[in-house]
């Protein structure tokens, strides 16, 4: 059952930045075919979480297992081909190389045997795919450097999706995005989580509170490196340790 | 230990020099965030402006060492501030080609201003000796030389820790946005920080020419032992660098006296280079990339237009083709070489054009495979084939080596190890007569493949031309498929690309060392063009003139390869002297231009041709060009996208 076994659990991460504690002993799941928020005010330590998932921050203690398996001490590219993708918060799109070929390159990074040539037309069919599926086909062309952060975005996620995600980690997918291109994203989200299959499985940061309500299944709460709340969005909604972190901020200040 | 003391004295002589320019060094670092790899070559120029002043024109000491130090000097510096400052926020490779332009340039133009390229200049001060103690003579250069260095570095100290100006400078060095926003003007903590770094220039300059010889080449080289201190204060250090630098100039002093043996000689001058690439991958992360914002550069998407590739390979096979019946000879043997070189400007063009791996140590690997060549291929070229495999297999470990610091560094970091490579590969490897046959050099033999030899200038030509369309078949293929793109992940976002599965160091090494073959393999083809080669062909200087015309002609694409050789074969042509002697002046010139027009001609010329070809056919302009055009043809900056420093929260 799910609740017994999560695709993805964080168990007690610990993380310090010199004298900064980013993270202090925080707890996570995603269960498959689910989508799971992850909130709090700036400097919660969202971002960290993520890097802690995808390897580019070792914690000091804490575990990560990815589908029963510990991979806490696996390098970044072992996680990558494992099923974990990401987009980042800050784009970090390959910007010398076509949209398309931005899709294509994340396939092939995921694939074994796939930069030695092999499994081409998949490739491209899943590229295909993806582009129709997000409605890039204007921009397949067009080099990714020069994209707006709006369009960046989206194609960080169809990258992300290119790549045959189990896991799919989301950082503020929507920001900088106007109030229909946050709805036609919803729905994108909505149609690549697998909640059939259970996989992608889809791990969410974002700043637009309503819209984690309406679309996650069970949200997580951070707040100066400490989770503070775990449960379903009207739980969440409704605990006072949230109320405080997210009015009291001010009183913090 | 008597014995000891005259070295010592001598290693504190040049201790001091170095000290002198490591800070200077240091201080134009920490303010601006460029190195100056032009240094040696502002302390070359000084050297011979102060020449002309005083034995050229006879004017006194009294009053040409404050002109050059109270004028020329601080001109320059502030000239070379004006130039580097717009280029601060470019790519390291760009940075570093335009560093390398502004040494050519001075050193082109020495002999046009001072009419020779070789002086001795007399030192400014006394030379007579003095005793200390009963037997040890010390000059009165030698002291004097070390209390001046001593006197600079204190005045510098004092300068910053005790003047409101110290203050700026520590808080431009600290963060340079917030100082500005605290109302420090960063800009004028760089002016005065190029213009004291330059005054160190010239005084070292003047100083070392007296001991060693005032010329336009050797002179540059020394001032890179220079830089092995500077990274080993990490570049932020002002009395670290003071330090080791007294200390890598006694120490060399001090192997000295045990060098009369080859060996040791050989390691002594190796030492700085030892030094730096031992700090460099010792420090790793720890340094620091000094930059207020990054900009990346964005580029057109690639023409993948078949008819119009199949068109451009039709134009070159043809050119080649009717070429010989143009010219024979001796130009033919020229194009022949030029050929080779944009074969082997092609490894560079994967390794730092699509890779983003800067390499100033790809001639080295052209080296291997040349000299290699000369011992294994026999008599008549028989085996050359196999010969210049064996070179690239020997290119392999090399180029792991030279990759190895990849991992920890990146940008102008990894440029000054794989520098210290090169430089290694030049004292400690190549000298070696099993290796080179010594500067007497190898002759290598003229191929015999598959029963055909290639001994005439002509048959050479066309094995030259098959060479190149080889690599750039090979680099086209390449870019196209799933290894290019692996490769322009690395370099476009390197944490993007390893978090989607890519092993950056497995790609890293496999580049370094994919690259290093490829270089080595045409290498066999550059020795056999030559019939002699020796360790000078493949010095330190080569690779950077690689890199140089590489940027200039286009790094990331394949016809930048070829243009790279074009303006090789400019350099060949028989012209009159005094033409040639402008050559590496509109190089350097046209490097300069580099800091507009990022990219490269090639791509600027592409861009204008689509541009002038489109005002005469009947579809709209901005059809055909995105409607980027216009503003790339007026405002070159604006294409420039400004994004915040990159702080990789991850590494
Ligand atoms: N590489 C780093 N070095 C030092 N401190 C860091 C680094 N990365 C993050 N931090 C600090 O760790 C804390 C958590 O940062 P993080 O980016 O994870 O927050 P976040 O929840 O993603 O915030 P935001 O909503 O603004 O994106 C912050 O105090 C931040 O300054
Ligand atoms: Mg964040």
């Amino acid at each position: 059952m799910p609740a017994e076994d999560p695709l993805l659990s964080v168990r007690e991460v610990t993380v310090h930045f010199g004298g900064v504690t980013a993270l202090s002993r925080v707890d996570l799941e995603v269960n498959r075919g689910t989508i799971t928020g992850l909130i709090g005010p700036n400097g919660a330590g969202k971002t960290t979480l993520f890097n802690v998932i995808t390897g580019l921050v070792t914690p000091r203690s804490g575990r990560v297992r990815f589908d029963g398996t510990d991979i806490t001490g696996w390098p970044r590219h072992r996680r990558g081909r494992a099923g974990i993708a990401r987009t980042f918060q800050r784009l970090e799109l390959f910007g010398g190389l076509t949209v398309h070929d931005n899709l294509l390159a994340a396939w092939e990074a995921s694939v074994p045997g796939a930069v030695l040539g092999m499994r081409r037309g998949e490739g491209r069919r899943v590229v295909d795919e993806v582009i129709e599926k997000l409605g890039l086909g204007e921009l397949a062309g067009r080099v990714a450097g020069q994209l707006s952060t709006g369009q960046g975005r989206l194609v960080e996620l169809g990258r992300a999706l290119a790549a045959r995600p189990r896991i799919l980690l989301l950082d503020e997918p929507s920001s900088g995005l106007d109030q229909a291109e946050t709805e036609h994203f919803r729905d994108l989200l909505l149609g690549a989580v697998g909640r059939e299959s259970g996989e992608p499985a889809v791990l969410l940061v974002e700043h637009d509170v309503a819209l984690v309500m309406e679309i996650c299944d069970r949200i997580t709460v951070l707040d100066f490196g400490q989770r503070i709340a775990e449960g379903l969005p009207a739980e969440v909604r409704s605990d006072p340790r949230v109320v405080a972190a997210y009015l009291g901020d001010s009183d913090a200040a | 230990m008597s014995g000891l003391w005259p070295f010592l004295v001598i290693g504190l002589f040049s201790g001091s020099i170095y000290a002198l320019a490591s800070m200077g060094i240091v201080l134009t670092y920490k303010t601006s965030g460029v190195f100056n790899f032009a240094y040696g070559g502002i302390a070359m120029f000084c050297g011979f402006t102060f020449w002309q002043l005083r034995d050229g024109w006879h004017i006194s000491s009294w009053l040409s060492l404050p002109l050059l130090l109270l004028v020329v000097a601080p001109v320059m510096g502030l000239a070379a501030e004006y130039l580097f400052r717009a280029v601060i926020t470019l790519s390291a490779e760009i940075q570093i080609v335009i560093a390398l332009a502004v040494l050519a340039f001075l050193q082109a133009l020495v002999p046009i201003f001072y009419g020779g390229s070789e002086r001795s200049l007399n030192s400014i001060f006394p030379t007579s000796t003095f005793r200390l103690g009963s037997s040890l003579h010390v000059s009165w250069t030698q002291l004097f030389t070390l209390l001046l260095a001593v006197a600079a570095a204190l005045a510098l100290s004092g300068l910053l820790s005790r003047t409101r100006l110290g203050l700026a400078t520590r808080a431009v060095v600290d963060n340079r946005d917030l100082a500005e926003l605290n109302g420090v003007s960063s800009d004028g903590v760089s002016r005065l920080a190029w213009v004291i770094s330059t005054v160190f220039a010239a005084l070292a300059g003047v100083l070392l020419s007296s001991t060693v010889g005032l010329d336009t080449y050797s002179l540059v080289l020394f001032f890179i032992y220079a830089f092995a201190p500077a990274v080993l204060a990490k570049l932020v250090n002002l009395p670290a660098a003071f330090g080791w630098a007294l200390g890598l100039g006694v120490l060399q002093s001090v192997l000295q006296k045990y060098g009369s043996s080859g060996n040791v000689a050989d390691f002594e001058s190796a030492l700085p280079y030892l030094a730096l690439f031992g700090a460099l991958v010792f420090y790793g992360n720890a340094l620091k990339e000094i930059r207020s914002s990054f900009r990346t550069i964005t580029v057109s998407a690639p023409n993948r237009d078949p008819r119009r590739f199949a068109g451009s390979v039709a134009a070159v096979v043809i050119g080649l083709a009717i070429l010989p019946l143009l010219i024979h000879g001796s130009a033919l043997g020229d194009v022949s070489t030029a050929l080779i070189y944009a074969a082997i400007a092609l490894t560079l063009v994967v390794l730092t054009g699509w890779a983003g791996q800067i390499s100033l140590a790809q001639f080295s690997f052209v080296g291997i495979g040349a000299f290699t060549a000369g011992h294994l291929a026999g008599a008549g070229g028989k085996g050359f084939l196999w010969a210049a495999v064996v070179g690239a297999l020997i290119a392999v470990p090399f180029g792991i080596a030279v990759g190895l610091p990849s991992l920890r560094l990146s940008g102008l970091f990894l440029a000054l190890a794989t520098m210290a490579f090169a430089l290694i590969m030049d004292t400690l490897v190549f000298p070696r007569n099993w290796v080179s046959g010594g500067y007497t050099g190898t002759t290598v033999a003229r191929p015999d493949i598959f029963g055909i030899r290639f001994t005439g200038t002509l048959s050479f030509y066309w094995l030259s031309a098959i060479l190149l369309g080889a690599y750039a078949l090979g680099a086209s293929l390449l870019n196209r498929g799933p290894v290019g793109r692996r490769l322009q992940m690395m370099r476009d976002a390197p944490l993007g690309a390893s978090t989607f599965g890519v092993n950056l160091t497995l790609t890293k090494l496999a580049v370094f060392a994919g690259c290093g073959a490829a270089a080595a393999f045409a290498g066999a083809f550059y020795g056999a063009m030559r019939l002699t080669v020796d360790p000078n062909d493949f010095a330190f200087g080569a690779s950077l003139e690689l890199l140089l015309l590489v940027v200039l002609g286009g790094r990331a694409l394949v016809p930048g390869g070829m243009v790279a050789g074009g303006i090789y074969l400019m350099q060949l042509l028989p012209l009159s002297s005094t033409v040639e002697s402008y050559i590496p002046l509109g190089v350097a010139v046209g490097a300069v231009a580099l800091a507009q027009y990022p990219e490269g001609p090639t791509t600027r010329s592409a861009e204008y041709m689509r541009y002038f070809s489109a005002l005469f056919r009947r579809r709209p302009l901005r059809e055909l060009t995105d409607g980027r055009l216009v503003p790339i043809v007026f405002s070159s900056r604006r294409r420039i996208t400004s994004e915040p420093a990159e702080v990789a929260d991850a590494r």
